[in-house]
């Protein structure tokens, strides 16, 4: 976290201003790529637009801030680039990390201003989605003047009205008061022309599909309370009575804007994360030529097979291996895991992470669609479109709704019609706008995205939306157990040695043995070295004999790290004298003299399991073992986490079997897995999740995806989907109790047109508000 | 009682015209950030 003080500022109120994007904080980037890219014209039109700026032609573009986390970042870049010639302004939103720059073609190219970003530590890139974000922020600029007209035009035609209501009638002169109603008039057409643009947009689109929508209530009411006022305003003797509605017209369409408005915002900041995820791959790299140089290509015309070199500061632009003897890169957006990892030459490195320090030499094995990362925007992408269940159903109830809606004002209008035709108008509209069923379809659909997004800034990723109301029903959780539940490689749980010798001292003579070989048992003792941090000697020479063991030195210095039988010893014997364990894989080490020290290896389980599986029986969950692997091997695993039934040497048809015998006995069961033998099961199952390490296939099978393998996200996901169909079921019963108690008001003719505006405004925003809980972290994930 | 025959109309051009000032700050971008402002304390100049 060095580099904040680069920027001189503290980092601790970052928290609450810049919302959620600004969660991670990278280090300045030290760029040196080629942006000459940026000066293409026909790239450009990707994101520069001509402007005019004091009457002189200029250029507007928009491009993506990379590497910026916070809103002191903000600052670092806009005033990189407003000490620039030719730059006539220069924004950066903290939030969207999108930088709007104003500039003259004449005196500056864009190039210029990319380099003096890149010397502050950051990279601009251009926005694919450019157009878009204009178009986005058009959007929104309409939606708040739509919300700023009728606003104004309410409170106006307030005061205009407040007379009529406070004095008797005949105390105003009645042409005063023609005056009065004529100035409402005046104010209320822009809020019917322009502010309700998008009701009349939608209803009319609606109606011309034959179906019944939102707005086409709200849009007959709209013009049922304009054209009545209008009558009364233009003929105060003629059919439509004397009464004016402008008062509740326009405040019931300022409230409905302020909804639609809010409920805008929130889904642009959905679509910024999403463009943010998929504007991470660079648009240009350097490719290896066959005589070693560089040369700088598009993305689009890379090949599998190629050698790369990426920058400090750039994406890896596809899955491949490092060639380079070690890499720091920053692999967050696919683990969620925010510390730099160390790769190692032959090491894979992933699309759309990070390289942090240093150029990196990398040979491209999958481009585009076949990355990970491709394959995550994909997940994304397709989780955020799906409709869940209970939202569907929702969907289907609506339309009928409506027709009943629209049955019950026109009969309630008839009826008072009848009894009281001063009235009748005000109950009619009550009764379209006050059933508006806004709330209960977001009800459930924006409970689970805010779910959905909780989990992702956690890097679990939700492939259906479906899944939470699965997922919040289950009591029986099965593992699967290599990988899963153990690490896939084994570790060093004990060390036994000969009287007078520390196990430290044992580990220091066996590990420069071990590190010159890469058989399992070898590089957990050179892990366990490595991880206690002992100076090691070097051997010159280590022998490795295959299968057995191995050994270095002559004589008094030899020294035999392997099997027991390799190192002379008698296992029996071993075990009698307490210098060994049954059932565990042992390595011996002994010098010249005899036994030194036995090594007692273990399957490394995940520190993280065995809290989790107490975790789940505490959420009152059943959990289950079913493993490929020996019965004594899953037993030991089982045993050591507190899991009681366990089913070994299972074939995945046999694992298939079992979860479906569970299942008949009625059980809704969630699987945890991540190797290809899982992908039927988790297929299967009610609910599944694979570990981000494994098998794509199996990822593909399942509902949620941990990207950083950590089991305890199983727990805080089974623990958000309880809340969030706690949460879908509050505003569900919400939205019913409100339309129990508001419909028979408004047919009664208690409810002014205004106040039902505001709360069907109020409902739906209530529902939204109650699923954003969903979207704060439920605690801060120890790392 | 006769100025309100003036000032009503007036009133109606003043909340014409001041709806054309929003719209113009609007359009000058001053509200597509509102948060940005907000932000510079925490920015040493």
């Amino acid at each position: 976290m060095a580099d904040i003080q680069a920027f001189g500022s503290n980092p601790a109120p970052v928290e609450g201003v810049g919302g959620w994007l600004l969660g991670q904080h990278r280090g300045p980037l030290t760029v040196t790529d080629d942006f000459s890219v940026l000066d293409d014209p026909v790239e450009q039109q990707d994101f520069t637009q001509d402007c005019e700026v004091q009457g002189r032609p200029a250029c507007e573009s928009v491009l993506l801030v990379q590497g910026m986390y916070c809103a002191a970042c903000s600052d670092a870049v806009e005033s990189a680039i407003a000490g620039q010639p030719g730059v006539l302004s220069a924004q950066v939103h903290a939030a969207t990390r999108r930088l709007i720059v104003r500039w003259d073609p004449a005196l500056v190219r864009i190039s210029d201003l990319a380099r003096a970003v890149g010397d502050a530590g950051y990279r601009l890139l251009p926005l694919q989605q450019a157009l878009s974000v204009s178009e986005r922020q058009a959007e929104t600029r309409k939606a708040l003047w739509r919300l700023f007209v009728a606003g104004f035009c309410m409170m106006q035609v307030m005061m205009y009205t407040t007379p009529m209501y406070v004095t008797e009638p005949g105390d105003i002169a009645p042409d005063l008061l023609h005056l009065l109603r004529w100035a409402c008039w005046i104010l209320s057409v822009p809020v019917l022309l322009f502010a309700s643009g998008p009701f009349f947009g939608n209803a009319w689109r609606d109606l011309r599909r034959g179906r019944v929508g939102m707005d086409t209530p709200v849009s007959i009411g709209i013009l049922v309370t304009f054209i009545a006022s209008s009558g009364a305003t233009f003929d105060p003797t003629g059919p439509w009575g004397s009464e004016i509605w402008y008062d509740s017209l326009t405040m019931f369409v300022f409230f409905l804007l302020g909804g639609r408005y809010l409920e805008l915002k929130a889904r642009d900041r959905t679509a910024g994360a999403l463009d943010a995820l998929i504007n991470r791959l660079p648009e240009r790299c350097e490719r290896q030529q066959a005589d070693g140089a560089f040369e700088s290509i598009s993305l689009k015309r890379l090949q599998p097979g190629d050698v790369v070199r990426v920058q400090a500061g750039q994406a890896f632009p596809g899955d491949g291996l490092l060639l380079s003897a070690g890499a720091t890169v920053d692999e967050a957006l696919l683990t969620g895991e925010s510390h730099p990892v160390t790769r190692r030459q032959g090491e894979a490195l992933v699309a759309g992470s990070y390289n942090l320090a240093g150029a990196a030499l990398m040979r491209i094995e999958r481009l585009g669609r076949d990355t990970r990362f491709a394959q995550i925007v994909q997940l994304m992408e397709r989780a955020s479109t799906e409709k869940p269940r209970l939202a569907q159903l929702a969907d289907r109830i609506a339309a009928p709704f409506l027709f009943a809606v629209l049955l019950a004002a026109a009969l309630s209008g008839w009826w008072w019609w009848q009894i009281d035709p001063d009235q009748a108008i005000a109950v009619a509209v009550a009764v379209l706008i006050v059933t508006c069923p806004c709330a209960l379809s977001l009800a459930t659909p924006v409970a689970m995205l805010a779910a959905a997004g909780a989990l992702a800034k956690r890097g679990v990723l939700v492939r259906r939306l479906q899944a939470f109301e699965v997922l919040a029903g289950i009591d029986t959780v099965v593992f699967d157990k290599t990988g899963t539940l153990t690490r896939d490689r084994l570790v060093l749980s004990q060390v036994l040695v000969r009287p007078g010798l520390a196990p430290a001292q044992a580990l220091q003579q066996a590990a420069p043995l071990a590190s010159a070989s890469l058989h399992p048992v070898s590089r957990a003792i050179a892990r366990a070295a490595q991880e206690q941090g002992l100076a090691l000697s070097a051997f010159s020479e280590v022998q490795e004999l295959p299968g057995l063991g191995l050994q270095a030195g002559q004589g008094d210095s030899l020294l035999k790290l392997g099997s027991a039988g390799f190192c002379g010893l008698d296992e029996a014997g071993l075990l009698g004298a307490g210098q060994s364990v049954e059932g565990q894989p042992c390595s011996y080490l002994v010098d010249a003299s005899g036994w030194l020290a036995t090594f007692v290896l273990d399957e490394g389980v995940r520190e993280e399991a065995a809290a989790v599986v107490a975790q789940l029986h505490a959420l009152g969950l059943e959990t289950r073992l079913l493993s490929g692997d020996q019965s004594q091997a899953a037993e030991r695993v089982a045993r050591q986490l507190g899991i009681t039934q366990v089913v070994a040497q299972a074939s995945p048809e046999r694992k298939l079997a079992e979860v479906l015998a569970l299942q008949q006995q009625g059980h809704r069961l969630a699987m945890v897995g991540d190797g290809l033998n899982d992908g039927p099961v988790l297929a299967r199952a009610d609910s599944s999740f694979a570990l981000g390490h494994g098998a794509p296939l199996a990822q593909a099978q399942s509902d949620f995806v941990v990207q950083s393998g950590q089991l305890d996200e199983l727990v805080a996901a089974i623990v958000l989907a309880r809340k969030t169909l706690a949460v879908v079921r509050q505003n569900l019963l919400w939205a019913a109790v409100y339309n129990l108690v508001a419909v028979p008001l408004a047919l009664a003719g208690w409810m002014p047109p205004w106040l039902a505006g505001l709360g069907m405004a109020a409902s739906s925003l209530l529902v939204i508000g109650n699923a954003l809980r969903l979207a704060r972290p439920p605690q801060s994930r120890p790392v | 009682m006769e100025s309100m025959y003036l000032l009503i109309p007036l009133s109606v051009l003043l909340v014409l015209g001041i709806m054309g000032l929003f719209w113009w700050a609007l359009q000058g971008g001053q509200f597509d950030n509102v948060e940005r402002e907000g932000q510079r304390i925490f920015h040493g100049d």
